[in-house]
């Protein structure tokens, strides 16, 4: 091991408690690999058994290995070869997404897939754009200040060391951030294309200030892990390694530690005792079904496998789902809005160079009770990849000739982007459907209808970013809707009837039932929740080790302990 | 060459609802017609400088066009023109967008969602066949391969604007299914990227040159320049 980190010793300072970007081989730095790992028999009851490999339980097991917990992952997909098995093309990178059956219902039902659901060590954030901007701490009380949603059970005060640490671990480059809580970034901001510069120039000119970043890109080699090669394709997985994921962020550094991830892995029941404790968790391998013994359990499969994981767990003491006495697994799903706007441009901008994320802005992200609706919206930059810009074009109502004619195009074109705030609802929920996928397991339906403060806080975005396409010179415009970024679905809550899991991301229902992805946040801001999940997970983990929570323990004496 | 967005072509192109009368024919390598804005681009010549698994993937789709598996003959009638249409492809060479998504439908590959209304999408697929081939014939055609090019445009017109009617088939959500696969053939199709000027795979050269107007040394400039909403409101393409 030492010899190993000496010769990886490069760039830029090293992060505390993580050596991940060090225990990366040099050669092959966008994942590490699993020989070499620990294993545990399934009859060893573990510490903790996560069931889910992304930005909630990698961040989770990283931390308590480093405590000397004994840790089991459970993930449904692979553990990731990039060398071999991603490639450098939109068509070619179906095998990241979670492509498995799923319903979508509702008056605004919301495409799954590839927009939003990762499958494989690294989840999501192995084909997320890169932007890792924090929550506001105005995002904390919302119920308070705007009087809509839930208040946080805690402040942004306690996730800030956490945000502190993850942008040094990530990396996060980015410029100054004014915005929210203001922070620096501990990368410098990448270099931007002429597109989000004439963006910037535009912005300003309607009185928007658009700064760079911050996007979890390496600016510069980090450890073993290269600087970024703007070859644009973050969503298909970085091969070179530059761009930040769990896989390279926190899983070597969690198998360094004595952590074991079971790949392939699909859990399909979290079982408990007499006495309501979980026991460990039911989960199926190339066709055979196994039992991982654990003292506790964290679910980490985001807002639709967490909560088809709680309903599909049903017993006599839980006949409607795990955690589920109050009909709250489930409720209260998100996605933010995410309209785009593309603007045309006299000279060639060739959209698909740099990282999709470039240049964003907060200055829309609270309540300003002169536009008539409650919260707002974030500015980001997108870059869309030609099958992504033709979908655009179809949704802009064109096809046949017309749409090759606007294809062929596709040089001109620039495009950015909104998250609209949209606020959670009892009614958007992910339920069991009859259908049945492959282990027998009911496949989730997740319905989506928006409100009244959601509609209208995406047209006033897209008035917004129609003005700055403009003022930046565009000739034409072009504008689709659509989603980013689901969380919610297990909120977390300061009683025990309005919530899933409490304060520390506990089921209120099952002491040693843990929550720890984005499906505990109960409103979602404007912003890109992956740093968000990873500081949930972080703080989570920093409190069960210190022993202010003890999953071994009733859940009242833990609170009062 | 122009880079001024009101410079219009010649309106009517080589013929009404054709492409652009001034677009290049392609010199080198090849695009879908033969058509495009950077004659002189063939990104395929740069095939070398891409990682081996991600050539391998592209090359196949130049090299290895599938054998139609999962249509019956009748519906790669159907289908075969309704692609041709949607995706204006009137001459060789043709990109083999039906090929594709027979692979697609064939290998069970799926995008991650249903709505609760449409059937899955293998079914939807056959159904848009019947449906597109029943329009044609209350047009009194015999199917919608054999229809008049007027008649099969009309019903695509009333089917991307939701018009159409089959049962079991909501058809806004079934057109959105149908073009989503097929431009996700198309524009994955490496002779598509000749015509759009897309630089492609980039790993592990990557880009360095970021800014507006700039090019990488293997990329080469556009030799016509069109503001694709003008010309298609001006000559009244839709």
């Amino acid at each position: 091991m030492r010899a190993k980190l000496a010769r990886g010793l490069k760039g830029s300072v090293k992060p505390a408690g993580n050596d991940s970007s060090l225990l990366l081989d040099p050669d092959h730095p966008a994942a590490p690999r699993p020989e070499g790992m620990r294993h545990y028999a399934c009859e060893e009851a573990v510490d903790m058994l996560i069931v889910g490999c992304g930005a909630g339980g990698a961040t989770l097991a990283q931390r308590l290995a480093r405590r000397g917990w004994r840790v089991v992952v459970l993930e449904a997909g692979p553990f990731w070869d990039p060398d071999s098995e991603w490639v450098s093309d939109e068509a070619g990178s179906h095998a990241l997404y979670w492509s498995e059956q799923r319903l979508i219902g509702g008056s605004d039902p919301v495409e799954l897939g590839k927009n939003n659901s990762g499958r494989g060590v690294g989840g999501s954030m192995v084909h997320f754009a890169g932007f890792a901007p924090r929550f506001h701490p105005s995002d904390f009380e919302v119920a308070s200040r705007d009087g809509v949603a839930a208040d946080w059970p805690i402040s942004y005060e306690e996730l800030r060391p956490h945000y502190e640490r993850l942008e040094q671990e990530l990396p996060v480059a980015g410029e100054h951030w004014p915005w929210g809580d203001p922070h620096r970034y501990p990368h410098s901001p990448h270099p931007v294309g002429g597109g989000a510069l004439r963006i910037v120039a535009g912005a300003e000119r309607c009185g928007v200030e658009m700064r760079v970043g911050p996007v979890a890109i390496a600016n510069g080699s980090f450890g073993n892990r290269p600087h970024c090669i703007y070859r644009g394709l973050c969503l298909q997985g970085c091969k070179v390694g530059a761009k930040a994921s769990p896989l390279v962020t926190h899983v070597p550094d969690a198998l360094a530690h004595g952590v074991e991830i079971r790949a392939d892995s699909m859990a399909t029941r979290v079982e408990i005792d007499a006495a309501g404790r979980c026991t460990g968790v039911t989960y199926s391998h190339a066709g055979r079904e196994h039992f991982q013994r654990a003292e506790a359990v964290a679910v980490a499969g985001y807002s639709i496998e967490t909560p088809r994981l709680l309903l599909h767990s049903t017993s006599e003491r839980f006949p409607n789902g795990l955690a589920n006495g109050n009909d709250l697994v489930g409720r209260g799903v998100m996605v933010q809005g995410a309209p785009q706007i593309g603007g045309r441009f006299p000279e060639e901008l060739r959209m698909y160079k740099a990282p999709p994320p470039e240049i964003a802005s907060e200055q829309f992200y609270e309540t300003d009770e002169g536009r008539g609706f409650a919260r707002g919206f974030s500015i980001q930059t997108v870059g869309p990849l030609p099958i992504g810009w033709a979908e655009h074009v179809l949704a802009d109502g064109h096809w046949g000739q017309a749409l090759r004619e606007y294809m062929r195009d596709y040089n001109h074109w620039y495009v950015i982007g909104a998250l609209n705030e949209l606020l959670p609802r009892a009614e958007n929920r992910v339920t069991l459907a009859e259908e049945t996928d492959a282990n027998g397991m009911p496949v989730a339906r997740m319905d989506y209808s928006q409100c009244e403060n959601d509609r209208a806080n995406i047209a006033f975005g897209k008035e917004r970013m129609r003005e700055i396409v403009r003022a930046a010179g565009a000739q034409d415009v072009l504008e689709i809707d659509r989603y980013a970024h689901l969380v919610g679905g297990c909120p977390m809550s300061d009683s025990a009837e309005s919530g899933v899991v409490d304060s520390d991301q506990r089921a209120w229902e099952v002491p040693n039932l843990f929550v720890a992805d984005g499906s505990v946040m109960p409103t979602q801001g404007s912003a890109n929740p992956a740093l968000t999940i990873m500081a949930l997970s972080a703080r989570l983990a920093e409190r069960l080790a210190e022993k202010r929570l003890n999953p071994r323990s009733g859940h009242r004496e833990a609170v009062g302990a | 060459m122009s880079r001024d967005a009101g410079h219009l072509p010649n309106l009517g192109g080589t013929e009404p609802g054709g492409p652009p009368a001034q677009l290049p024919r392609q010199r080198r390598g090849t695009t879908p017609q033969m058509r495009g804005r950077y004659p002189d681009y063939d990104l395929l010549e740069q095939a070398s400088h891409w990682d081996e698994p991600t050539r391998r993937v592209v090359l196949d789709r130049v090299e290895r066009v599938p054998p139609i598996r999962f249509f019956d003959e009748r519906e790669v009638a159907t289908l075969g023109c309704f692609c041709d249409l949607v995706m204006a492809q009137d001459t060789e060479p043709r990109i083999p967008v039906l090929a594709m998504v027979d692979e697609k439908l064939y290998e069970k590959r799926a995008d991650g969602y249903r709505h609760v209304d449409m059937p899955p999408d293998p079914q939807a697929w056959r159904e848009v066949a019947r449906m597109l081939d029943a329009a044609a014939a209350e047009r009194s055609a015999e199917g919608f391969a054999t229809a008049e090019r007027e008649t099969q445009l009309r019903i695509i017109e009333r089917f991307a604007a939701g018009e159409l009617d089959w049962e079991g088939l909501p058809v806004s959500k079934a057109w959105g299914l149908v073009m989503r696969d097929i431009l996700g053939a198309f524009y994955s199709h490496p002779w598509a990227w000749n015509e759009i000027g897309f630089g492609g795979p980039a790993y592990p050269r990557g880009y360095a040159r970021l800014a507006a107007g700039q090019r990488e040394h293997w990329e080469s400039p556009p030799e016509f320049e069109l503001d694709p909403v003008r010309d298609v409101n001006e000559r009244g393409l839709e």
